[in-house]
């Protein structure tokens, strides 16, 4: 489905070519989307080599699996994209309404990033790009020393009625930075990309190959990222009228990760919580000689024998991070290859048979291997150790076959286009573990070695689905003044009962060339005008296989004599009317050149989801789940501007580019006299953090509302209700004061309610490009406002979990401070237990996402040694950020979407690369 | 001619990709690897898999929120507080213990609903596919679906004590239904257990091979059968109560232990003392926190352990249910004290160590006290404890049976032979070697206390024999009230008001 002319396109789609990521190497292309086109909210879920970000066009359409759809050389790409290498991109175009993504129908609703990788350059050449650099953390938090910490500890003590737990505070110094021992200031990163074009009249290739290799800025021995591609792309000309081409892509990863915004137990979040008092290694020879460090045999040590520190004052999960990194080794790793072959016919002029067939072949999996270790009472393996290897083969195929006629009469100009398209996906997965094999180090395990057959587990699973389509295009326009562009799409899911298996999917767009009727005459100001419209609903299936009948699970096992009996019983309650989730969505559009250098795209959007898949409530009486229903609404609706301006001053050409994006997205239903759903919690006891609510933002930050601190007991006895009752008689003076917001007389979890939205209003972009005689400028910043932060770095379940700094700022007495409460040890009024706007953070920041300079040597030296191109350049990524969010990183995606649980933070990059290009 | 080839293979191209995507069957997938409902139940393998599934509940722990009876019943009698790290560590068991916290919001309800009914819903579901396969053997058949019977009253036993007034499912409910549900009249709840449980001892099995340990017997169902209705309270069917009792005490199947502390101990399983016992196993080496019941381990003693223990013999737990100083006054120099409390200090002085937790008494359970010897070495250790749990065993149903005896005017030497021992008969007191004394209703229930001690019956004994307003009044107990949980506010929700809320809540 070829691209058409940006003068012609009716809906609302943005565009990113190869020339505007050249010389910004990132390493993914989410990222090199993020601030570069508007509609689209990217946010990182985290700064880990190799981790992707959570992309949403246009907000998010349901509450289930928002994703776009991602569309490379026409096959659509399962499993994230990471394998592509930047500079094999050729173009991104993001088709963001309904009518622009109706072609690709069902999976369409989500917006759709479709990718081309570079072909066709005739003339031969050969380019080398690369890099290396040095990443540090751009932040680090203020923790509190060992001091601080026990002078704080003793004082929550006092206030609970508890003795003093350190006579002398001073005495323990500054005790152990915990982030230092975690971060790497010196992460290094390298990256090289060779690629080699070339061809004649009637044929052409590319090919290339990359290789990244990028440690972490934390806990870098167990977080790294290494990459390897390859690609040959080629298309040849059979005859006078048949094309044939392929596009091969192949991508090997491997990587070891770590935990990166979690509060079970991530090496951020244990260097923010574990106490300073307690040493990294312990050398003190008495000490080795008791308890905890005689408790177990397998207790780690370091290079030296000595053993890591362990905390007897924080616990749980919330360990020494670098033993713990020691125990909990591992990698993962994939092989991938992305492929389509297609076969262009054109026997007579203007009709065009095209066939495509295109593969994603996926293997991936992990290994990892527990040694024996003691890290506290509660984390420990003593007793066999263990090897476990998952792997993973995943085929996707899809065959597309379009016919397609264009004509031109007069000045009447129209294409109608017919397709089919089959595709299935596929694969299965299978895993073992073997425990007790005879080493003591990963790099040794396997699973050669023999076990007993009681030490041997394995698992495994399939899956499957299929979809068909029948889809009809009509494109017309008269003089290219009025355009006409009309789709329907039929799909068939597997994912559907008999009953419901097709949807069908109209959109329709129109625009108005403007500036082309006669009489708008010839403008100096406007030189380009267009105002279009487009209407068009998109299908969504993504829910699991076979959700409409009731199939039978296992697990339901039970122990007899000793041995484990399976036992079976339906996973759900059956639903056989599921039908398609539907996204319908009006655009309305306008397209300027202004005094000839100045562009400029409005666009204006109403996005309505409905019969959202979800799953049905029962009661628990019925003894089993819900079945999948088609249940939710959902609403998102906003505007855009994308501006470009090209000047010259002097010697100094220049273009600067922007673009801006308000959102605003509304759970409008969820099911009959439903008003919730559940989203994150935090900690042990599950406190709630977030909720989908009708009327609200999804993913809604929720709890209580605060009104500053009590700063005397009158304030605490005068915080009462209409009975003259005390709102909170376990408050003392230094507590936070509570908003009885139903006006109850009680404060309780009724008076929680939506406190803040983790989606930002607004996302915007702003580049700026300079050349002056051989040296370039390239400043590229991107930024998001209105949106905020749950800041819950800090386990409150544990009482001596250290804190930042910003505890030094707490209540001691009246007028010391009406935003962080008083330190008591047993917290009897909450104010660390509650989810309240105590912990919200603004969000906004703004980012230099790239900051390079370049020179271009010219010189006929170069050129006679066959050198077409030399540039040297320096750059940095995430120069600096600009935020009031006082954690690691106010970008939070992922599964904790903005909600900070000790976020691993992007880095802050330096790095010099070259462009070279031989002839 | 080059042409014409071409045009030829464009068409039976495009025939072929029509043919492609409209074919009907490329969409109709056969799930692989899973069967569908509609056509399981169809052999004996199948059934007796669905039989597995409804004894798999008895051993949930978690089904929205942690429920595992012997500690949690143990911390809303008066024989231990809540503890955890803090009030808000397990607030549904802190609102147990302090019982004016019990709100339909807040408490131990929703789990134990939506786990009982769970085994109710499968339990149908069984009988319902068994009654209608054809082909079985006529044996497995009678005695299977007597297991699912006995197992249905189980969960309705539990779910008419800890609720009284629950909707009554015996069957599929029809899709209209599903949300317009009412609640039965407590009497016909009791009436549909007793016809269960009576249906059910015909066709059990008197013993149980030790290849079956884990399956429920006809002393098992008999057992529960005067249980429930010595629950219902009412002097004139104690004597039927009794004579249940006495056929199961004197079936000869069952045997007090010598050594009471070998009774609990985690690797003396299915014991001659044991009637009904619910297994655990670390087999089904579980990792993952988000479907604890996936497993088969025990999180009970994982619960009650203490905190961050250091030291010989036991393994570090999380501080829950501290034993209460009513209940280690009211065993002092009791020769099973041992055996039920820990005394944290005397373990201090010894040279172990752990952290206090919240309502802290330096005692803890020491029956089901998670031990380094049983820590589970696969799956993650704190869900997969392999300590069964006996729901019945024999000392209480001597005791049952001698108080059901006392109530009913029956044979009162009988009663004390159960209670003291005799000559050539060991009975509760006589087997720990304690002298006897007068059989008394009171004794009865004192011995109760000690015997059984924070093996969660103390109580439903405190509430079916009307002592619960004055044992637990410091712990908030309203009389009319407290007896019952709050039905779970989800449910009223979701069935829009159909089930009504339990008074004074």
């Amino acid at each position: 489905m070829a691209r058409k002319r940006k003068r012609n396109v009716t809906g609302a789609i943005s565009s990113v070519k190869a020339t505007d990521l050249e010389n910004m190497p990132v390493f993914r292309v989410e990222q090199s989307l993020q601030g570069r086109v508007s509609g689209l909210t990217i946010t990182s879920a985290s700064g880990q080599p190799g981790e992707g970000s959570t992309v949403r066009v246009r907000g998010t359409t349901t509450i289930g699996n928002s994703d776009p759809l991602y569309v490379v050389d026409g096959v659509p790409v399962n499993g994230g994209i990471d394998y592509l290498s930047q500079s094999d991109i050729a173009s991104i175009d993001v088709l963001k309404d309904a009518a622009s993504a109706a072609i690709y129908g069902t999976q369409g609703a989500n917006g759709v990033i479709i990718i081309t990788t570079k072909k066709e350059i005739r003339s031969r050449k050969v380019n080398y790009n690369g890099f290396v650099g040095t990443q540090a953390p751009w932040r680090k938090l203020d923790l509190l020393n060992a001091t601080e910490y026990a002078t704080l500890l003793n004082e929550a003590n006092l206030a609970a009625g508890m003795a003093i737990a350190y006579p002398n505070p001073s005495s323990l110094g500054k005790g152990t930075d915990w982030q230092a021992a975690v971060f790497n200031d010196n992460a290094l990163i390298q990256n090289h990309e060779v690629g080699i074009s070339g061809g004649s009249e009637r044929s052409s290739y590319y090919g290339s190959f990359g290789y990244l290799n990028q440690d972490g800025i934390v806990a870098t021995s167990n977080s790294n990222y290494k990459r390897f591609t390859a690609r040959f792309n080629s298309t040849h000309k059979i005859g006078r009228i048949a094309t044939f081409g392929t596009n091969i892509g192949y991508t090997r990863t491997k990587s070891q990760g770590v935990g990166t915004n979690g509060e079970w137990g991530t090496p951020l979040n244990r260097a923010i919580n574990l106490d300073p008092i307690t040493p990294l290694v312990e050398t003190d020879p008495t000490k080795i000689n008791q308890a905890p460090y005689t408790n177990s045999p397998y207790i780690v040590r370091d290079a030296n024998g000595n053993p890591y520190g362990i905390s007897t004052l924080v616990t749980s999960e919330i360990l020494n991070p670098i033993a713990a990194l020691k125990v909990g080794q591992g990698n993962g790793w994939s092989d991938k290859f992305v492929a389509n072959g297609f076969l262009e016919l054109e026997p007579i002029a203007g009709l065009k048979f095209r066939s495509n067939i295109g593969t994603d072949l996926a293997f991936w999996g992990d290994e990892s291997f527990q040694p024996l270790f003691y890290l506290n009472s509660i984390n420990q393996n003593v007793d066999l150790n263990g090897y476990t290897r998952n792997s993973n083969r995943g085929m996707y195929w899809i065959w597309e076959n379009t016919l397609s006629y264009t004509r031109s009469i007069q000045d009447h100009n129209f294409t109608v286009l017919a397709g089919t398209s089959a595709q299935k996906n596929y694969g299965e997965s299978q895993g073992g573990t073997k425990r007790g094999i005879p080493v003591e180090r990963f790099e040794d395990a396997s699973l050669n070695f023999s076990v007993p057959q009681t030490n041997q587990f394995f698992w495994g699973g399939e899956y499957q689905t299929a979809l068909s389509s029948l889809f009809g295009r009509v494109t017309y326009d008269y003089d290219g003044r009025y355009l006409l562009n009309a789709i329907v799409r039929r799909d068939g899911s597997s994912r559907f009962g008999p009953n419901n298996k097709y949807g069908v999917f109209p959109s329709v767009s129109a625009g108005w060339v403007i500036s082309r009727e006669s009489f708008f005459g010839v403008s100096d100001k406007i030189s380009f005008l267009k105002l279009r419209g487009s209407y068009g609903v998109n299908g969504n299936d993504r829910i699991g296989d076979f959700r409409y009948v009731s199939t039978i699970g296992g697990g339901r096992n039970y122990t007899i004599n000793g041995v484990l009996i399976p036992g079976f019983s339906p996973n759900a309650i059956a639903n056989p009317d599921l039908k398609w989730e539907s996204t319908s969505q009006l655009n309305i559009g306008l397209d300027a050149v202004i005094f000839k250098n100045l562009s400029v795209t409005l666009e204006w959007y109403n996005k309505k989801t409905y019969d959202m898949l979800l799953g049905i409530d029962v009661p628990g009486y019925v003894g089993n789940s819900g079945p999948i229903g088609n249940i939710a609404d959902m609403e998102n609706r906003g505007v855009e501007l994308e501006l470009g301006y090209n000047g010259k001053i002097g010697d100094v050409s220049y273009s600067i580019t922007g673009n801006i994006s308000h959102l605003r997205n509304r759970v409008t239903y969820l099911g009959d006299d439903k008003q919730f759903l559940g989203g994150q919690t935090f900690g042990p006891q599950g406190v709630e953090m977030t909720r989908i609510m009708t009327g609200y933002p999804i993913g809604s930050f929720y709890g209580f509302t605060t009104a500053g601190l009590f700063q005397t007991n009158a304030d605490v006895a005068n915080h009462k209700n209409h009975n003259g009752d005390l709102l909170q008689p376990n408050a003392s003076p230094g507590d936070i004061r509570f908003v009885d917001i139903n006006g109850d007389g009680v404060i309780d979890n009724d008076d929680r309610g939506i406190i803040g939205d983790p989606t930002p209003d607004w996302s915007y972009g702003f580049t700026l490009n300079a050349a002056w005689k051989g040296f370039d400028l390239t400043f590229f910043g991107q930024g998001v406002a209105g949106n905020e932060v749950f800041q819950a770095i800090r386990r409150f379940d544990l009482p001596t979990a250290n804190y930042t700094k910003e505890a030094l700022g707490r209540w001691t007495g009246e007028g010391t401070s009406n935003y962080f409460p008083r330190l008591v040890r047993n917290d009897p009024n909450m104010n660390f237990s509650r989810s309240s706007d105590f912990f919200l953070k603004p969000g906004d920041y703004f980012r230099i996402k790239t900051m390079q300079i370049g020179y271009t040597f010219r010189s006929n030296t170069l050129q006679k040694a066959g050198i077409s191109k030399l540039r040297l350049y320096v750059m940095s990524n995430n120069l600096a950020t600009f935020t009031r969010y006082s954690g690691f990183d106010p970008e939070i995606g992922g599964g904790s979407y903005g909600v900070d649980r000790g976020i691993y933070p992007q880095a802050r990059s330096f790095m010099v690369g070259v462009n070279l290009g031989f002839n | 001619m080059k042409q014409r080839i071409s045009k030829y293979s464009l068409i039976t191209l495009l025939t072929a990709s029509i043919l492609g995507g409209c074919s009907k069957s490329f969409l109709e997938l056969e799930p692989r690897g899973t069967q569908l409902e509609a056509n399981f139940y169809k052999n004996q393998t199948e059934i007796y898999q669905g039989l597995v599934a409804i004894y798999d509940v008895m051993q949930w722990g978690n089904s929205g929120g942690y429920t595992m009876k012997m500690p949690l019943l143990t911390v809303a009698s008066d024989e231990a507080h809540a503890g955890g790290s803090d009030a808000s560590d397990q607030p549904s068991w802190v609102a147990y213990d302090n019982f004016p916290m019990l709100d339909p919001y807040r408490g131990p309800q929703l789990g134990l609903w939506q786990k009982n009914y769970s085994g109710v819903y499968r339990a149908n579901l069984f009988i319902s596919k068994a009654e209608s396969a054809t082909g079985l053997d006529a044996n497995f058949l009678s005695r299977t679906v007597a297991e699912a019977k006995a197992l249905r009253a189980y969960f309705y036993f539990d779910l008419v004590r800890f609720f009284k007034n629950i909707p009554l499912i015996v069957g599929p409910i029809p899709t209209s239904e599903l949300y317009s549900l009412t609640q039965a009249d407590p009497a016909d709840v009791f009436a549909q257990i007793e016809k269960d449980l009576t249906e059910a001892i015909v066709d059990l099995p008197l013993t149980i091979p030790v290849s079956e340990n884990g399956r429920i017997s006809k002393g098992g169902a008999k057992a529960l059968l005067a249980k429930v209705i010595m629950f219902q309270n009412q002097d004139a069917r104690m004597g039927q109560a009794a004579q249940l009792l006495n056929e199961v005490n004197g079936s000869g199947v069952y045997s007090l232990l010598s050594n009471y502390g070998d009774i609990h101990n985690p690797a003396n399983r299915f014991s001659s003392e044991s009637i009904w016992e619910i297994p655990h196993s670390s087999l089904s080496a579980w990792g993952d926190w988000g479907w604890i019941n996936g497993g088969e381990g025990n999180v009970g003693p994982q619960f009650i352990g203490m905190a961050d223990y250091s030291g010989p013999t036991y393994s570090a737990g999380w501080g829950f249910a501290p034993i209460s100083l009513d209940l280690v006054n009211a065993m002092n120099g009791d020769p099973r004290f041992e055996y039920t409390i820990i005394d944290g200090q005397a373990l201090k002085s010894g040279g172990a160590n752990y952290n206090e937790r919240y309502q802290n008494t330096d005692y803890f359970i020491k029956k089901y006290a998670p031990m380094q010897a049983f820590r589970s070495p696969v799956g993650t250790a704190e869900l997969n404890w392999p300590y069964n749990e006996i729901e019945i065993r024999l000392a209480d149903t001597y005791l049952l049976e001698a108080e059901a005896l006392l109530r009913s005017g029956g044979d009162a030497a009988r009663a004390g032979l159960l209670l003291n021992g005799g000559p050539g008969f060991e009975g509760v007191r006589s087997r720990v070697g304690l002298p006897p004394v007068a059989v008394t209703l009171a004794n009865v229930y004192n011995e109760r206390r000690l015997e059984l001690a924070t093996e969660g019956h103390r109580f439903f004994d405190l509430v079916r024999t009307g002592q619960a307003p004055t044992a637990l009044a410091s712990k908030g107990f309203t009389a009319g009230t407290h007896e019952v949980l709050p039905i779970p506010q989800q449910e009223i929700d979701v069935t829009k008001n159909s089930l009504k809320q339990n008074p004074n809540y």
